[in-house]
Protein backbone atom coordinates (compact mmCIF):
# COMPACT_ATOMS: atom_id res chain seq x y z
CA UNK A 1 0.00 0.00 0.00
CA UNK A 2 1.11 3.51 -0.57
CA UNK A 3 0.48 6.66 0.91
CA UNK A 4 0.00 10.23 0.38
CA UNK A 5 0.38 12.14 3.72
CA UNK A 6 -1.28 15.65 3.50
CA UNK A 7 -0.56 18.21 6.42
CA UNK A 8 -3.45 19.92 7.81
CA UNK A 9 -5.53 21.35 10.72
CA UNK A 10 -6.26 17.92 12.12
CA UNK A 11 -2.00 16.91 12.26
CA UNK A 12 -2.48 15.34 8.81
CA UNK A 13 -4.71 13.32 6.73
CA UNK A 14 -3.62 10.11 5.00
CA UNK A 15 -5.03 8.40 1.84
CA UNK A 16 -3.83 5.00 1.45
CA UNK A 17 -4.01 3.23 -1.85
CA UNK A 18 -2.77 -0.18 -4.19
CA UNK A 19 -0.51 1.02 -6.67
CA UNK A 20 -0.91 -1.98 -8.79
CA UNK A 21 -5.22 -0.31 -8.87
CA UNK A 22 -5.27 1.74 -12.24
CA UNK A 23 -8.02 3.68 -10.70
CA UNK A 24 -6.66 3.99 -7.39
CA UNK A 25 -3.25 5.05 -9.16
CA UNK A 26 -5.26 7.50 -11.27
CA UNK A 27 -6.80 9.18 -8.13
CA UNK A 28 -3.91 9.46 -6.26
CA UNK A 29 -2.15 11.09 -9.60
CA UNK A 30 -5.33 13.88 -9.80
CA UNK A 31 -5.13 14.11 -6.38
CA UNK A 32 -0.96 15.01 -6.29
CA UNK A 33 -1.23 17.33 -9.75
CA UNK A 34 -4.81 18.98 -7.03
CA UNK A 35 -2.58 19.88 -4.20
CA UNK A 36 0.84 20.84 -6.01
CA UNK A 37 -1.75 23.01 -7.88
CA UNK A 38 -2.61 24.44 -4.79
CA UNK A 39 0.95 24.99 -3.32
CA UNK A 40 1.97 22.34 -1.54
CA UNK A 41 5.74 20.73 -1.68
CA UNK A 42 5.77 17.00 -2.28
CA UNK A 43 8.52 15.12 -0.50
CA UNK A 44 9.74 12.01 -0.63
CA UNK A 45 12.25 9.85 1.12
CA UNK A 46 15.15 7.08 -0.05
CA UNK A 47 15.80 3.86 2.40
CA UNK A 48 18.46 6.01 4.00
CA UNK A 49 16.42 8.64 5.00
CA UNK A 50 16.86 11.09 2.41
CA UNK A 51 14.54 13.79 2.02
CA UNK A 52 14.41 15.07 -1.71
CA UNK A 53 11.33 16.88 -3.27
CA UNK A 54 9.36 15.52 -5.86
CA UNK A 55 7.71 17.80 -8.89
CA UNK A 56 5.80 15.22 -10.91
CA UNK A 57 3.52 12.38 -9.54
CA UNK A 58 6.01 8.92 -9.03
CA UNK A 59 3.63 5.93 -9.20
CA UNK A 60 6.75 4.11 -7.21
CA UNK A 61 6.53 6.13 -3.79
CA UNK A 62 6.13 4.44 -1.25
CA UNK A 63 5.08 7.60 0.94
CA UNK A 64 4.80 11.07 -0.40
CA UNK A 65 4.35 13.77 2.31
CA UNK A 66 2.51 17.35 1.38
CA UNK A 67 3.20 20.44 3.24
CA UNK A 68 1.46 23.77 2.28
CA UNK A 69 3.48 26.69 0.83
CA UNK A 70 5.83 28.01 2.96
CA UNK A 71 5.97 32.15 4.07
CA UNK A 72 8.17 34.42 5.92
CA UNK A 73 7.12 34.26 9.86
CA UNK B 1 -40.14 37.16 54.08
CA UNK B 2 -36.93 38.74 52.80
CA UNK B 3 -34.56 36.42 53.94
CA UNK B 4 -37.02 33.88 51.59
CA UNK B 5 -36.98 36.41 48.69
CA UNK B 6 -32.87 36.76 48.95
CA UNK B 7 -32.35 33.13 48.88
CA UNK B 8 -34.88 32.45 45.85
CA UNK B 9 -33.16 35.24 43.88
CA UNK B 10 -29.87 33.91 44.48
CA UNK B 11 -30.31 30.56 43.57
CA UNK B 12 -32.17 32.13 40.72
CA UNK B 13 -28.96 33.90 39.63
CA UNK B 14 -25.78 31.85 41.48
CA UNK B 15 -27.35 28.72 39.83
CA UNK B 16 -27.08 29.42 36.01
CA UNK B 17 -23.92 31.35 36.17
CA UNK B 18 -22.24 28.17 38.00
CA UNK B 19 -23.83 26.09 35.05
CA UNK B 20 -22.46 28.44 32.81
CA UNK B 21 -18.55 28.74 33.93
CA UNK B 22 -18.95 24.46 33.93
CA UNK B 23 -19.87 24.98 30.32
CA UNK B 24 -17.39 26.99 29.45
CA UNK B 25 -14.51 25.13 31.37
CA UNK B 26 -16.05 22.00 29.69
CA UNK B 27 -15.44 23.45 26.24
CA UNK B 28 -12.02 24.67 27.27
CA UNK B 29 -10.92 20.71 28.16
CA UNK B 30 -12.99 19.82 24.91
CA UNK B 31 -10.49 21.81 22.92
CA UNK B 32 -7.66 21.44 25.06
CA UNK B 33 -8.25 17.19 24.34
CA UNK B 34 -8.43 18.54 20.14
CA UNK B 35 -5.11 20.22 20.02
CA UNK B 36 -3.38 17.74 22.42
CA UNK B 37 -4.40 14.73 19.95
CA UNK B 38 -3.73 17.22 16.65
CA UNK B 39 -0.25 17.81 18.30
CA UNK B 40 0.42 14.20 19.08
CA UNK B 41 -0.27 13.34 15.28
CA UNK B 42 2.22 16.01 14.16
CA UNK B 43 5.11 14.48 16.43
CA UNK B 44 4.41 11.07 15.04
CA UNK B 45 4.45 11.95 11.67
CA UNK B 46 7.93 13.79 12.62
CA UNK B 47 9.32 11.20 14.28
CA UNK B 48 8.68 8.53 11.23
CA UNK B 49 10.91 11.29 9.14
CA UNK B 50 13.57 12.10 11.33
CA UNK B 51 17.04 10.37 10.85
CA UNK B 52 17.91 7.98 13.57
CA UNK B 53 20.03 10.91 15.20
CA UNK B 54 17.52 13.30 14.86
CA UNK B 55 15.10 11.51 16.76
CA UNK B 56 17.30 10.81 18.90
CA UNK B 57 17.95 14.55 19.36
CA UNK B 58 13.88 15.68 19.74
CA UNK B 59 13.45 12.81 21.96
CA UNK B 60 16.31 14.01 24.36
CA UNK B 61 15.55 18.36 23.90
CA UNK B 62 12.17 18.43 21.81
CA UNK B 63 14.69 19.96 19.10
CA UNK B 64 17.31 18.33 16.09
CA UNK B 65 19.51 19.62 13.73
CA UNK B 66 19.47 19.78 9.94
CA UNK B 67 22.34 20.44 7.16
CA UNK B 68 21.32 22.67 4.40
CA UNK B 69 21.13 20.66 1.16
CA UNK B 70 23.02 24.49 -0.74
CA UNK B 71 25.72 25.52 1.28
CA UNK B 72 26.56 22.91 4.41
CA UNK B 73 25.15 25.12 6.98
CA UNK B 74 23.75 23.87 10.19
CA UNK B 75 20.23 24.73 11.60
CA UNK B 76 19.05 23.97 14.41
CA UNK B 77 14.69 23.02 14.60
CA UNK B 78 13.61 23.54 17.79
CA UNK B 79 9.93 22.88 19.04
CA UNK B 80 7.46 24.90 18.23
CA UNK B 81 5.07 26.75 15.22
CA UNK B 82 7.03 29.87 14.30
CA UNK B 83 10.73 31.86 15.00
CA UNK B 84 12.04 28.28 15.63
CA UNK B 85 15.14 27.71 13.43
CA UNK B 86 18.34 29.02 14.08
CA UNK B 87 21.72 28.94 12.15
CA UNK B 88 24.75 27.05 13.94
CA UNK B 89 28.59 28.41 13.55
CA UNK B 90 31.21 25.41 13.69
CA UNK B 91 31.09 25.31 17.22
CA UNK B 92 27.16 24.77 17.24
CA UNK B 93 26.54 27.72 19.19
CA UNK B 94 23.66 29.74 17.46
CA UNK B 95 24.04 32.78 15.12
CA UNK B 96 21.06 33.68 13.49
CA UNK B 97 17.12 32.98 13.58
CA UNK B 98 15.41 31.85 10.25
CA UNK B 99 11.47 32.08 10.20
CA UNK B 100 9.49 30.57 7.83
CA UNK B 101 6.73 28.43 8.46
CA UNK B 102 4.05 26.84 6.09
CA UNK B 103 0.64 28.46 5.76
CA UNK B 104 -2.43 26.72 7.40
CA UNK B 105 -2.31 26.72 11.43
CA UNK B 106 -0.65 23.36 11.26
CA UNK B 107 0.76 21.44 14.81
CA UNK B 108 4.64 21.63 16.16
CA UNK B 109 5.43 18.55 14.83
CA UNK B 110 3.82 19.49 10.95
CA UNK B 111 5.63 22.50 11.38
CA UNK B 112 9.14 21.10 12.47
CA UNK B 113 8.76 18.26 9.38
CA UNK B 114 8.58 20.88 6.72
CA UNK B 115 11.22 23.13 7.76
CA UNK B 116 13.37 19.78 8.13
CA UNK B 117 12.26 19.34 4.60
CA UNK B 118 12.41 22.57 3.03
CA UNK B 119 16.02 22.96 4.42
CA UNK B 120 17.19 19.41 3.25
CA UNK B 121 16.20 19.47 -0.07
CA UNK B 122 15.60 22.97 -1.12
CA UNK B 123 17.32 25.19 1.08
CA UNK B 124 17.62 28.31 -1.00
CA UNK B 125 13.91 28.67 -1.60
CA UNK B 126 13.07 28.12 2.18
CA UNK B 127 15.81 30.83 2.99
CA UNK B 128 14.51 33.29 0.06
CA UNK B 129 11.15 33.37 1.77
CA UNK B 130 12.62 33.38 5.55
CA UNK B 131 12.67 36.24 7.74
CA UNK B 132 15.84 36.83 9.68
CA UNK B 133 16.04 37.58 13.07
CA UNK B 134 18.26 37.93 16.00
CA UNK B 135 19.07 35.01 18.55
CA UNK B 136 20.48 35.55 22.40
CA UNK B 137 23.85 34.84 22.31
CA UNK B 138 24.61 32.49 25.11
CA UNK B 139 27.84 30.98 26.16
CA UNK B 140 28.70 27.84 23.96
CA UNK B 141 28.16 25.18 26.91
CA UNK B 142 25.02 26.33 27.35
CA UNK B 143 23.90 26.60 23.47
CA UNK B 144 25.40 22.83 22.40
CA UNK B 145 23.60 19.82 22.51
CA UNK B 146 24.69 18.21 26.05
Amino acid sequence: MATQIVMDQSGDTRHHFDAKDVKALSDAERRFKALTGAGFTAAVRNANGEVSLVRSFDPNAEETVFFPRLVGG
Amino acid sequence: MAIGLLKMAATCVVRPIHHLIRLVQLAQSWRQAQYEGRAARGNTLLREWLSPEQKAQFDTIKSFDVVGCNTGKSYRIQYGVSANVVELDDAGRPTIGWCFVPTGNLVPGDVMLAQKIALEADERRALAVARQFLVPQLPSRLSTVP
